[in-house]
């Protein structure tokens, strides 16, 4: 084992070689000539080979449609309609004087906030349980992650059964219990708690695979020397692996953030964003808007403005949030 | 070791991000609608038809309405063995008349738009002021289509500025379904009710002694303001008279306070969660208002025997709305490609294939000659519970603008129905609410294109 003095003889026989290198060659001046030496014009052509059909992509399926859609909401356009009327910043106003607009982002956020730190806390159970040596883990282990993988759609329509009040699953267990059904389809409450739970039921397994997946890199030696040490197994979950797990969390936080701010399908699937509205969610107001109602424009700006929210959100996780994460 | 990793931006790279930016929106403006408010329909330019030579291959977008994707393959292979140098490919565009019309509407100003498409009720005008479907007379006119022998308001619900832009197709009515058995326990008459005020009288003893919720509501849109209807325009009220907004007449209001009192007051009816009708056919509910067009289904599905009977008269008489769908033929098509596809239309909605979809569908047969022929009356001799839906025919009447033509109208009102039925909102402030909204959509999404 090295001893104190050697890691400091190498650090100062480190410094000794490197000190002279950025004494004595000064970095030069980065003229055009220079620039031009370091990158000819092969390596550009290398450069255009490899990332060009990516960027280029990119441009056609992403920025472009972007931008157009910025364009559109400044539009009084129907969707279909050969020609539209300019009207600046008209569709952002109305968007934020209509009176149902405190509804959607109210439904935005209950589902986003469910969704999110729901999924996160019980991802992380599960991960937790199915890193422990248990009988059966590999199966438990494809039972939770499966629905991940499985069609929105199709996840929709079974719930669909699941929580019929009069015909599902949920109802004949809360029957035997001698609870009545909760009005799921026709109380926007309810429907709301319901399309969070499919939500969850669907995407906790990806939560759960990823954070299994970083709980197994968690070294063993410092879980063993904490316990040498009299931790007891919560404070050394709370106090060394949940740090270590921060990256894991911090990457988590915003592809589910993203993920859940865009959810579409299942809600498409069950509910239609109704009843009253009560699961019309800011992505849906999009289509609903857009292909419903036909208000191209409208729609867009909607569109922008939740684009807008999303780079505000994730900017802020990426220069506030990282700062606190452990790597 | 923690780390900090600072995220900041240089010149240089806002300079990149903007390169970027300039570029991509370089692009993004050399596409989408011209600038300026569009005529519309009124742009469409009118063709000669003589002399045009109808195009070797068309493409028809349907949903298939009442499953009937095998009914329209075998018309389009009959249509193909009169006419062997055309050929139609039949396209499943979507599951519902709201995905067919999404998919037509995106599908506008690129070459992917069909030659046919599908025009429902609620969406055959949107597509007129958008200016993407075709004025049919003319064609028709060319064509000798016999249109004399459609049911006129049938036909006529497709009517603005003089022209018709569709021809109906897969139409349908709401009709009055009841549980024969649970009438009988009830010691009812096996009839539906003439009227709602009969039908109050009887709602006790349904309850009582049929054991079953006496009447199942549907709620959702497309649907819950289309049976409405029936109450609305039975009281003597209407969604609008035009394209103003009459919710806010005591009619309209007495037709909603009516529809609140079977649920909150006698406690006779009750929303369906999911499907009216499945709750119907496992025996949840005494009656509903359902489609026409779900009558085969119904009768297939439900383990009882099923009556069917007129929409019950309001204190102003009988009321009933049209649906369904028709078929129109696109603006943005190469007259060829019109005329061709105006031949297969005249074919699909001849008198023998009317016949021959609605005895398959339980859709109405459109044309009067259909309707009384012999393949329709060996079809009311089996199922006598079809006459009843055809018969009723004679009484419907097209739907309010207020409803059908606005953007967004039907789901306003839907909207304003389900506060009504399910959170017993005072039926003065729901509509009120919807009103505005529809008065604005016009505005906006209307109006600059008629």
């Amino acid at each position: 084992m090295p001893t104190i003095e050697d890691l400091q003889r190498d650090t100062d026989s480190a410094v000794a070689v490197a000190a002279p290198t950025s004494v004595a060659t000064p970095a030069p001046p980065r003229t055009f000539n220079a620039r031009k030496k370091k990158k000819p014009w092969k390596s550009w052509l290398l450069f255009l080979l490899f990332a060009g059909p990516n960027v280029a992509l990119l441009i056609v399926f992403t920025y472009k449609p972007l931008l157009q859609s910025l364009y559109y909401s400044t539009l009084q356009w129907n969707l279909g309609s050969a020609s539209a009327i300019p009207v600046g910043l008209g569709n952002y106003v109305a968007w934020f004087t209509d009176p149902g607009t405190a509804r959607v982002v109210t439904v935005t956020l209950i589902f986003t906030v469910a969704t999110v730190g729901g999924g996160m806390v019980i991802g992380l159970l599960f991960a937790v349980l199915l890193n422990r040596k248990l009988h059966g883990r590999g199966a438990a282990r494809t039972i939770v992650v499966a629905p991940y993988v499985l069609s929105g759609v199709a996840v929709g329509l079974l719930w669909l059964f699941v929580f019929d009040p009069n015909f599902g699953i949920t109802a004949a267990l809360l029957d035997a219990i001698g609870v009545a059904s909760p009005p799921w389809y026709n109380d926007p409450h309810w429907a709301l708690v319901m399309v969070i739970i499919v939500y969850l039921w669907k995407n906790v397994g990806y939560v759960a695979l990823i954070y299994l997946a970083a709980l197994q890199s968690v070294p063993r030696d410092v879980l063993e020397a904490a316990s040498l040490d009299g931790a007891s197994p919560v404070r050394a979950f709370r106090n060394i692996v949940l740090p270590l797990l921060g990256p894991t969390t911090f990457f988590l936080s915003i592809t589910t953030l993203l993920s859940s701010l865009q959810s579409f399908d299942i809600i498409q699937a069950m509910t239609r964003g109704g009843p009253l509205e009560g699961t019309t969610t800011m992505m849906y107001q999009i289509y609903e808007e857009g292909f419903q109602a036909g208000r191209a424009g409208y729609s867009s700006a909607v569109a922008t403005i939740l684009f807008a929210v999303l780079l505000v959100v994730t900017l802020i996780q990426m220069k506030y949030v990282e700062k606190r994460v452990h790597y | 070791m923690t780390a900090s990793p600072t995220f900041t931006i240089n010149r240089r790279q806002i300079l990149k991000l903007a390169a970027v930016f300039g570029a991509t929106a370089t692009l993004a403006a050399c596409s989408g609608p011209s600038l300026g408010a569009g005529a519309g329909a009124a742009e469409v330019a009118v063709t000669d038809w003589t002399g045009i030579v109808p195009a070797k291959e068309i493409t028809w977008w349907s949903n298939h309405p009442g499953t009937s994707k095998l009914i329209e393959e075998e018309i389009i292979k009959r249509f193909q063995a009169e006419n062997p140098e055309i050929t139609v490919t039949l396209v499943t565009a979507g599951a519902n008349y709201d995905e067919i019309a999404q998919k037509f509407q995106a599908a506008s100003g690129t070459n992917s738009v069909p030659d046919l498409v599908l025009a429902s009720d609620v969406w055959w005008f949107r597509y007129m002021i958008n200016g993407q479907v075709l004025p049919l007379d003319d064609l028709a006119k060319h064509l000798e289509f016999d249109t004399d022998d459609f049911n006129k308001t049938l036909y006529d619900d497709y009517t603005f500025t003089g022209n018709h832009w569709a021809i109906p197709y897969a139409r349908s009515t709401p009709l009055f379904y009841y549980n024969k058995a649970v009438w009988a326990k009830a010691g009812l008459p096996d009839r539906a009710p003439k009227s709602w005020a009969e039908f109050d009288e009887w709602a006790p003893k349904i309850a009582a002694d049929g054991g079953v919720t006496p009447l199942g509501l549907g709620k959702g849109a497309s649907w819950a303001a289309w049976w409405f209807c029936n109450m609305l325009w039975g009281q003597g009220g209407a969604y609008s008279d035009e394209w103003t907004m009459t919710l806010d007449t005591p009619e309209a209001i007495a037709a909603a306070d009516y529809l609140q009192s079977l649920i909150y007051e006698t406690k006779v009816a009750t929303v369906a969660a999911v499907d009216q009708v499945a709750d119907f056919g496992a025996g949840l509910t005494g009656c509903i208002m359902g489609s026409t067009g779900s009558l085969t289904g119904i009768l297939k599905a439900a383990t009882f025997e099923v009556g069917t009977g007129f929409l019950p008269e309001g204190p102003e008489g009988q009321a009933c709305p049209t649906g369904g769908t028709g078929v129109a033929i696109a603006a943005d098509r190469a007259p060829e490609q019109q005329l061709a596809a105006g031949m297969f239309l005249k074919f699909l909605t001849n008198s023998e294939n009317t016949a021959y979809f609605s005895s398959n569908t339980g859709y109405m047969p459109v044309r009067t000659s259909a309707r009384d022929g012999d393949t329709m009356t060996r079809v009311y001799a089996e199922f006598p519970q079809f006459r009843t839906a055809v018969d009723q025919l004679e009484t419907t009447r097209s739907q309010d603008w207020g409803r059908v033509f606005v953007p967004n109208a039907d789901k306003e009102l839907t909207t304003a129905l389900e506060k009504i039925m399910l959170q017993q909102t005072d039926p003065a402030e729901a509509f009120a609410v919807a009103s505005t909204a529809i008065a604005t959509s016009f505005d906006q999404n209307v109006s600059p294109y008629l």
